[in-house]
């Protein structure tokens, strides 16, 4: 399975490429602008939940963006915890 | 290193071919890697099926024919390319007529594809 990264707005093409691809199994972390899409209540929050796909944000985009607490049903990860996510998925794939 | 060892390598191509200078990048990653006798394919998701327009004449901008690139692309032994069935479809793209066979996937074939590779590089 893929460890996907996004660092691009939830309303670039990158967002709607990747969200194609995303597929249960898959885990999506969420970076820069990618932040963005973490909010909960948000539609494009409700596209990546359909996906099946684990989702993570990263803690210092997260809280500069200022969504660090509206971000309910994803994982906050610090930059530790993108490197583990890194050895447990057997590939990487980056949309910016 | 033969082919046969080789991980393999899928090349995403996501940008249109004259906006930025991505889309040669990536044209020219695959070359590198298909040159060093590793196992390539590419994938043209999103804008990046802009590329596979035929008649593209750049003479008058001054830069390389990128859809004259794709076309050499069997010379290098870079014999699969796919393309995102749904944004060909959305530009009414005549895959017969593009520069470089490409064996249109939707949505689950595309993710499928990039599961079965063992290095993703997304341009």
């Amino acid at each position: 399975m893929t460890l996907h990264t996004l660092n691009a707005s939830p309303a670039s093409a990158a967002f709607a490429d990747c969200l194609r691809l995303l597929t249960a199994g898959d885990a999506l972390l969420l970076m820069g602008d990618g932040v963005y899409a973490a909010l909960a209540g948000c539609s494009h929050r409700a596209e990546l939940d359909t996906s099946g796909a684990m989702l993570y944000v990263l803690r210092d985009d997260a809280a500069a963006a200022g969504v660090l607490d509206r971000v309910d049903g994803v994982t906050v990860v610090d930059i530790d915890g993108f490197v583990t996510l890194s050895e447990q998925y057997a590939r990487q794939l980056a949309w910016f | 290193m033969n082919a046969t060892d080789g991980k393999r390598t899928l090349v995403l191509i996501r940008h249109s071919p004259y906006g930025s200078s991505l889309a040669r990048a990536s044209v020219d990653v695959a070359l590198a890697t298909a040159a060093f006798e590793q196992p390539v394919n590419l994938l043209f998701v999103g804008d990046g099926v802009l590329q596979l327009l035929s008649g593209q004449d750049c003479e008058a901008l001054g830069v390389k024919n990128l859809g004259r690139l794709l076309s050499s692309l069997p010379l290098y032994d870079i014999d699969h390319v796919y393309v995102d069935a749904e944004a060909a479809a959305r530009y009414q793209l005549d895959l017969d007529a593009a520069p470089v066979a490409a064996l249109p996937l939707d949505p689950g074939a595309m993710a499928e594809l990039v599961s079965t590779h063992d290095h993703l590089l997304g341009f």
